[in-house]
Parts: structure tokens; sequence; C-alpha cells
């Protein structure tokens, strides 16, 4: 991807102003909506099981989801936090399909555990849209929908960023992953080593694991230096391991190209660590939120009888060239 | 269940004059899940005037989101009887999750030899750390806590840094379709079988404390080691051997958990520990050791989670619902230091 490429999805919504005129058109008016009792002027409560509130991508998915549901007077969001356990993510989900949620939305911490919980919603009548991650199945069989990013395409565009752009002349090269064994620190590893494949003067000389977490990845990246002071660039596979790595460069006094991943807002994000110059990119994961809220409008409100089950938000590439006017989105 | 008094079979042994205060400890965690469930009746959300609060299949999900914590609660008692701890068992169950895994998975065994393998592996993982801690007169503290890290290596090693999906079906790389019970429901599909399982253990486990001479002696070591000793008591192999019924229930609550989730993951189980010692302490178990209940530790694990489930039911944040659990554990532990200092222990 260039980095003036810059794309946003509209399919989805395409689709779904789509969905919506075939509607008014008249021609979808045999097939029943998703929810009876759709109204445009009902009150409805949408149940948000959460997969861990201490991620500060995932606090910035639950400001998003919340900014676009008080847009809309006719909802009530509740968010719940799963705290990075699928046993108790399960048991709220559960407990939102007790209360007889009209829609539920989830980002399930893993695809496998929740899959049955996701079923017994589905059974007892409440559409599911999936944010940012998948349980096992089909989007419009298994859950009504799916809304994310993905992760390996963001990762690959990194690596090709890298390849390219950052270091066309080859160079030694580091990653810091997620907590291992976790899906999308798997797929984020393996996208940023793709990625990097398209330039064989790159070679990869240390990989750890920092668990997402900038202290981690602080001493992590400090060692990396250590032992091979050459390192030229660094791929953190979430803004907060980049935020450490650049404390441990600094600390050793080196300077070394970092990409995050994620594209947080705010002061601390990665936008403005790359506005500043600190960070040579990072690369945004979109949270979906205003997505999301859009589709449990059509489902709720207008009566939509199907949405689009698969809806990618794509990645935009925060670089020097437009780090500056990102801040103010 | 019983709910007979018991008193500490320790040698040295003051005599003792009924204490209202002491039969409130007794049966604190009892008393506190009728008030939480009292209070989950009166402030229930309803629903065409039906309470969601007792609603069976809510009763069902309370119930099923403890059984792995409270199985670990129910081993956890027996070592925290004898002044122990145990930081292990999340981390072991989260090897157990993945061994259970693997060996299905990739091993193509059966169930049963799954299952008994895994059974077999914690309690040999328990077994060592209280052997360690035993015979280098370690402190169990530290002797567990290298356990739980040792626990998570050993997973990552196992799993490969990977997580393992359970895929059932007949054939290689499958797992026996039956394993998938666990995550089932019986009894016209409202009693969850992970519960099943955790109220099985819980009555084995009371019986084990409350009518065998091992569980006397559990006491006993918890009361006044020297004393134990002195009256013939094998101290060492009570200590050893609660730290392998520890190990043995992580490994349980693992085989429940892969089974319920179709999962194993190294990462799974973080922080159990500290929400099983939580169920122990609320149900009037005290660190000190020598005194405790097995029903206390059961009544305290669903107490916390029915509390957990009226407080999201009525959209209260997770910071409240902390909030309170540390308010009870709290006033939990302040009531048994009140009847300690009655009877004179001191401390």
């Amino acid at each position: 991807m260039t980095q003036n490429a810059l794309r946003f999805s509209n399919a989805g919504r395409m689709a779904l102003l789509a969905g919506s005129c075939l509607c008014i058109a008249g021609v979808a008016q045999a097939a029943d909506p998703l929810v009876k009792a759709c109204a445009k002027d009902g009150e409805f409560v949408i149940g948000f099981s959460q997969a861990n509130n201490a991620e500060p991508y995932r606090q910035h998915v639950n400001d998003e989801l919340e900014t676009a549901a008080k847009a809309v007077p006719q909802f009530t969001l509740q968010i719940a936090d799963g705290a990075g356990n699928v046993n108790t993510q399960t048991s709220q989900v559960d407990n939102f399909i007790t209360q007889k949620v009209d829609l539920l939305l989830i980002s399930p911490f893993e695809a496998a555990p929740l899959t049955p919980a996701v079923k017994r919603a589905m059974d007892a009548g409440i559409p599911v849209i999936e944010l940012d991650r998948k349980t096992n199945g089909e989007a419009g069989k298994d859950y009504t929908a799916f809304i994310g990013g993905d992760n390996y395409k963001i990762a690959l565009a990194a690596g090709e960023y890298t390849s390219k752009t950052l270091l066309p002349d080859g160079g030694e090269a580091a990653v810091l992953e997620g907590l291992p064994s976790s899906t999308p620190a798997v797929e984020r590893l393996n996208g940023f080593k793709d990625g990097v494949k398209a330039n064989s003067k790159i070679q990869i000389v240390a990989e750890q694991a920092a668990d997402w977490l900038p202290d981690k990845a602080q001493t992590a990246f400090a060692a990396m230096l250590q032992a091979h002071p050459d390192i030229k660039m660094v791929y953190a596979s979430n803004d907060m391991m980049a935020a450490g790595a650049l404390l441990a460069a600094k600390g050793a006094g080196k300077s070394v190209k970092i990409i995050g991943t994620d594209g947080l807002p705010g002061p601390a994000g990665g936008i403005e660590a790359v506005a500043k110059g600190d960070w040579s990119a990072t690369f945004t994961y979109p949270t979906g939120g205003k997505e999301a809220i859009d589709m449990a409008k059509s489902i709720l409100l207008d009566c939509a009888s199907s949405v689009e089950p698969t809806v990618t938000v794509d990645t935009t590439a925060i670089t020097p060239e437009n780090a500056k006017q990102m801040m103010g989105k | 269940m019983s709910e007979q008094q018991i008193t500490s079979s320790s040698p040295i042994q003051p005599v003792k004059r009924i204490d209202p205060l002491a039969v409130i400890v007794r049966f604190q965690s009892l008393i506190g899940l009728v008030l939480v469930f009292t209070g989950g009746i009166i402030f229930s959300p309803r629903r065409h005037g039906v309470i969601l609060f007792i609603q069976p299949d809510n009763i069902a999900n309370i119930v099923r989101a403890v059984s792995e914590t409270g199985i670990i609660a129910i081993g956890m008692t027996f070592v925290i009887i004898t002044a122990g701890i145990d930081l292990s068992v999340g981390a072991t169950l989260g090897l157990a999750s993945v061994v259970t895994a693997t060996l299905m998975v990739s091993g193509g065994f059966g169930l049963i030899t799954t299952v008994l393998a895994v059974l077999l592996m914690g309690t040999c993982f328990g077994l060592v750390q209280g052997a360690i801690s035993s015979k280098f007169r370690l402190e169990a503290f530290i002797v567990t806590l290298a356990g739980l890290q040792a626990a998570r290596g050993l997973a990552l090693v196992v799993s490969g840094n990977q997580y393992i999906n359970i895929s059932y079906g007949d054939g290689p790389g499958l797992a026996p379709p039956i394993f998938a019970v666990l995550g089932g429901r019986l009894f016209g599909n409202v009693v969850p079988v992970a519960t099943i399982v955790f109220l099985i253990f819980a009555c084995i486990a009371t019986l084990a404390l409350n009518t065998t001479r091992f569980g006397r002696y559990v006491y006993a070591v918890g009361g006044n080691e020297r004393a134990a000793r002195i009256s013939g008591v094998p101290v060492s192999a009570i200590k050893i051997a609660v730290y392998a019924i520890t190990g043995f229930a992580s490994a349980l609550a693992g085989i429940v958990h892969a089974g319920q989730f179709n999962f194993g993951s190294a990462n799974d189980g973080t922080g159990y520990e500290l929400t099983a010692i939580a169920a122990v302490v609320i149900g009037g178990t005290s660190l000190f050791g020598g005194s405790g209940s097995m029903v206390g530790t059961i009544a305290g694990t669903i107490m916390l989670g029915a509390l957990a489930n009226i407080l999201q039911l009525n959209n209260i944040t997770p910071a409240m619902q902390l909030l309170a659990t540390a308010a009870i554990i709290v006033l939990a532990a302040v009531l048994q230091s009140l009847v300690r200092r009655r009877e004179g222990l001191g401390r």
C-alpha cells in the first residue's frame, strides 16, 4: 500500500444504503425483518461484550461506540468487560441473553471459546454483530455480521512499507510480538514477516513477545539493542509496545525507526508519536464502532431484513506526511 | 451436605464456650449467600413481571460461571487450612487445558486416557511443589510462585506459543465428541455439566475434610504443627498431600475448561488463584490455618458469582463489582479476627 492511497471502506455503508433502497422500492417486502420488534420510535438495549477493557485500544473502541450510540436517542448501550477471560465473557453474554437485549455486539477474547455463547444468543433471536474479532462459523449464518479490520493485512502493509520506504537498502529489523498464542499476536507477526519478504536485504534478527505491554517492550527491546547494536527498525504489534521501544532506544542513545500498530488517537497515542517524529509510522486498526451502530440502526430502526455479513474496515498508514492532519480526526 | 460443627482435633485444645460471633463466622458465607440472593431478588430487573435473577437459566449461568474457580477453591481450602497457600493453580489450569487439547488433537489419545493423564500430571505437579516446600523448608508462597511461572512456561512450550482449538469427530486431529458434553447442559437442558462436576467434587472434598482421618490431620497440621508432630500426625506427608490435591483440582478445572470452551491456551486461568483465595477466605477459612469449612468455600464461591451476576443484570460497572468484592473480603477477615481474639489466639 502506498502512503497516499488512503482508503476508507465504504463497501459496508454502500451495502446498507442499497439494502434500505431495496426496502423502499418494495422489492424485499416479502422478507421478514431481522428483529420483529423493530420500530423507528422504539427503545432498544444494545449489549456490548468487550474482551478486555484493560487494553487501551479496547477502551478506544468503547469510547467510539459510546459516542456513536449517544447520537441515537432510541439506543441504550451496556458494556460488559470480559477482563481477558473467556469464562467471564461467556457468563456476561449469557447475562445479556437473560436480559433479552435487543442486539448483541461482541469482541470475543478468543474465537472457539465464545462460539457456543454466540450460538445461544442467535438461538434466542438476538442478532449478533461481531466487532474486531470473529467466532467460528459463517457470517450471516452463525452470527449476523462481522465488522472489523484484518490483522494480517495490516501487519502485511507495515512489512511492505518497511521493505519499500523505510529500509529500501535493507538492514537488521526486530519484532515485538503481542501476547504469545493469542490470535491477533500470531496474525500480526505472520503478516509483518510476509511483508518484509519483499526485500531480501532485510533480516529479522530478533523476535520477542512483550504481551502488548509497554514496560515489557522496553525491557525486551533494550536487550535486543544490546545483542544486536545494528538494528535499524523495530515493528511493534501495538502502539503501547512501540512507546516502550522508543524509551529503550532513547536509553541506548540510538536512533531506531519504529512502526506501531493501532494508530490510537489522543496525547499518548501513535498518531501523535508519528506527528512528533518519534516513530516512522503506525498503521491504524479501525474500531468499526460507528459502522456497528449504523448497522444496529438499520436492523432495529429501519427493520432491515438482511445486512452485509462482512464489513472490513481498512487500515490507514499514518506516516510523517499525513500524521498532523490525522490528529484532528 | 453436612453442616455439623467441626472442631479442630488438635491435642492442645482450649475448652470452648459457644460464642455467638463464632457461630456467625462459621456460617458467614452461607449467611452472605442468602443475603446476596435476597438482594438479587429485590434488585433484579423484571421483564413482564418475571424476576430475571431467579430464572432457572440465570441460576444455571451463575453456577456455570463459577464451576472452574469453584473446583480450584475446593482444593485451595485444604491447603489454606494447613496454613499454606498455592499460587500456581491458575497457571496449572492453563497448562492442563493445553495438554488436554494437545493429547486429544495431535496425540490422538482417547478421552479416558487423556483425562487420567492430565489429572496425573496436575497431581504430580502439586506433589513436586509440596515436596520441595517440605524438604527444603521453603515458604509455600515462594515455591508455588515459581510453580506458577513454570506451569505457564511449560504450557507455552507444549502449545508452541499457539492456542489449540479442539474440533470434534472421528479421525486424526479430532477429539472424541463425548468430550464436548462438558460444555452442555443436562436435566431438561438446564443444569450445566461443568457445574455437576464441581458439585460432585465438592461433595467428595467435603466428606474427605469432615469425616476422614485425613481431614482431621489437615486441621491438626494447620492448628498446631508441633503438637500434631508430637501426637504422631505425619506432618510432611499431609503437607505434600494437600498440594497434590490442589494440583489435581487445577487439572480437573483445566479439563472442564477445555471441554467447555473447545480450546486450550497457555494464558487461560490467569488470576484464578486470587479468585479462589477470595472464595476460601469469604467462606470463613483462616489464612493462619487450623480452621475453616468446605461448605463455606462452596457458598463463598457461589456468592461471588451471584454478586457479579446481579450487578451486571443491573448494568453496574465492573469497578463496583471489584469494590464490592473487596468490601466482602475485608468484612470476612475482620469477623474472623474478632473471633480469634476472643478465643485468646492473639492474632
